[in-house]
């Protein structure tokens, strides 16, 4: 019975399905578009590493700290993982008849001046092959790891260790590759290589380093490095002759989770005014055939219908509605989750379950609140006065 | 045997306020099963409360009011259901079926609101509706039919069930008089198969079919008088 009447009142079944289905479909598609993006960006900072200390240095006098400082992070090896300066090189590479500088898309990449500790500072894992080591630095050796993104230009699917490849019309050996971390953020992350940092005298001409990055084991480790580096290089930097700056990246990561908080909490409310608008029209198409279904329950009085059969049948009514319009809601909701994450993001976003199960709750429960008031209501009436309605 | 008995039924709206209104003022009525009765009267005289309340649409606020024995002004909203399922049939003047409904599926919901098993459902409608000759138009909605053959779907909706008394409120007042004219021929064939037929009327012509008149005014029995004699 309450098929037929669902079936009969296409349009109207149809107008109600509809405020649910989008109301479901919106949240579910803007919190998951948010959540996404938080995802991508604390995939974009955890691959940039956290707990960093860095530290800018800059001498008159022409004199280098690297060795200085490299030896006592060393030193602190219950509180530091790794230290590294940050030198760059730019200039182009060349593998037979690849050249970078031919490179469309990303054009030349900056090549990394790193210690052996280069790839711990930064979060870069070594898919192939050897990292750099100490003896390298020491030695001077002409050796490279590339960075994923800059292999696949230069090699393709070959196996690059022990190719020649040419930096800045230097010849340097390939000993390793790191895996990709970049994602589609940051691409240029993976459009890298690192040489040995002594390797700058060659390259840039030039011997000293002014910025370096520690790594710290943990947050609370991080703070104590500060302490510690800050002490040491205020022996080690004679004012007269340069100064020095000491930060850590987490303060300013912390601020970004403050934006992105922020963000979704923004994304968040027009998700929930859609559901909000979506649940008016639902109040809307339910309350403007009030006076329609008063008759019709005078009528179903009259012929003897009890006020209990009267109110299931609405209820079915009203829950097969707004049951179908939810799921239809969780379909379209994970559909459009799926396509706009491979717009916007470039990879698969799942939709939160419980946050669609709250959306899909909330408007049926709404649905079916209003579904049921005229009913309530005008069971309640002597059929007579229903009757009555026009 | 009496099948209606009321006894000096009040209706009253806003007691005590100024704007009090008294549908009915003290109407004491006997009605023998197998009659058929005429109520008129202008508008206003209480005719339609009348037959509310021996409908069992509305109960009465002061007075008592027995069909077939039971007492029904005293019963709940949910006996009152039950005892319109079972004894009463209605015939609007505004015909009453619900739009999105066939013409089948209208008269069967009277079966369905008394519990009537499907399997024995199907056939009962066929016979009600064939009674009333529209076996034929099953299948269409309300607004498809003629008025006079809505009429005649209600009608079957009112028998389907086999009540004690089909109540019909101005039945012809939205139908041409030829129309009209058969839906009272209708209702005459029905009395003469046993039904007690109540018809509420304004429209004199109409009530001079019946076998008794009674005549309301200002919410009180003014007449009461057999056309024509009627073994009761």
């Amino acid at each position: 019975m309450a098929g037929k009447s669902i079936a009969a009142n296409k349009v109207r079944s149809f107008l109600t399905m509809l405020g649910i289905i989008i109301g479901v479909a919106a949240v579910i598609i803007l919190v998951s578009l948010v959540q996404g993006q938080n995802k991508q960006w604390k995939e974009y900072y955890e691959s940039l590493g956290t707990n960093r200390v860095n530290v800018s240095a800059y001498m008159w006098n022409g004199k280098d700290i690297t060795e200085d400082l490299y030896e006592y992070c060393l030193r602190l090896d219950d509180l530091v993982l790794g230290v590294t300066p940050n030198g760059y090189y730019y200039g182009n590479i060349r593998y037979q008849s690849k050249s970078t500088d031919g490179n469309r898309e990303y054009g030349t990449p900056s090549i990394a001046l790193g210690s052996d500790l280069y790839s711990v500072c930064n979060n870069y894992e070594l898919a192939m092959g050897r990292d750099i080591s100490y003896l390298d630095v020491q030695n001077y050796n002409q050796v490279v790891v590339l960075g994923a993104k800059l292999k696949e230009y230069l090699f393709d699917y070959k196996n690059p260790i022990g190719e020649q490849i040419s930096i800045g019309g230097h010849k340097f050996t390939v000993i390793g590759v790191y895996a990709a971390k970049g994602g589609t953020i940051n691409p240029y992350i993976d459009y890298t290589a690192v040489v040995p940092y002594t390797m700058n005298r060659m390259l840039n001409k030039n011997n000293t380093f002014g910025d370096f990055t520690i790594k710290a084991k943990s947050s609370e480790a991080t703070t104590e490095v500060i302490t510690r580096v800050t002490g040491f290089l205020t022996g080690l930097i004679d004012p007269n002759y340069g100064y020095f700056y000491v930060y850590s990246d987490n303060s300013w990561m912390e601020r970004e989770d403050e934006a992105n908080r922020m963000m979704s909490l923004v994304l968040g409310g027009i998700a929930g005014i859609s559901l909000l608008v979506g649940g008016i029209g639902i109040m809307n198409i339910m309350l403007v055939t009030v006076r329609e279904r008063t008759r019709e329950i005078g009528i179903r009085k009259a012929i003897g219908g009890s006020r209990r059969s009267i109110l299931i049948q609405f209820l079915i009514e009203a829950s097969v509605i707004c049951g179908t319009g939810g799921i239809l809601g969780i379909l379209l909701g994970v559909l459009g989750t799926l396509v706009a994450g491979k717009l916007i993001f470039q990879l698969v976003l799942y939709p939160d379950v419980a946050l669609s199960l709250g959306a899909v709750a909330f408007s049926v429960v709404l649905g079916i609140a209003f579904g049921m008031y005229p009913a309530v209501k005008a069971s309640a009436l002597q059929p007579v006065e229903a009757l009555r309605a026009e | 045997m009496k099948l209606i008995e009321l006894i000096d039924a009040y209706k009253i709206y806003n007691e005590g306020f100024e704007n009090e209104v008294r549908a009915l003022n003290g109407v004491s009525l006997t009605i023998e099963k197998g009659e058929f009765v005429s109520i008129v009267g202008q508008s206003g005289s209480g005719k339609s409360t009348l037959m509310n309340i021996l409908g069992c649409l509305d109960v009465p606020t002061y007075g008592e009011y027995f069909l077939n024995g039971q007492d029904v002004s005293v019963m709940t909203d949910a006996e009152l259901s039950k005892i319109r399922s079972r004894d009463v049939g209605f015939i609007f003047q505004g015909f009453n079926l619900i739009s999105t409904l066939t013409a089948y599926e209208n008269v069967e919901l009277a079966l369905i609101y008394q519990g009537v098993r499907a399997s024995q459902r199907h056939d009962r409608v066929m016979e009600a509706l064939e009674r009333v000759g529209l076996a034929d138009r099953a299948k269409n909605r309300p607004s498809q039919l003629s008025g006079g053959q809505q009429q005649r779907v209600a009608i079957a909706r009112a028998l389907v069930t086999n009540p004690s008394v089909i109540m019909a409120d101005e039945p012809t007042g939205a139908l041409d008089s030829k129309t009209g004219q058969q839906i009272l021929d209708l209702l005459k064939s029905l009395n003469d198969e046993g039904a007690t037929v109540i018809l509420i009327t304004h429209n004199m012509d109409l009530a001079c079919a019946s076998h008794r008149i009674i005549r309301l005014s200002d919410g009180k029995i003014v007449e009461d008088y057999r056309l024509r004699g009627v073994t009761a």
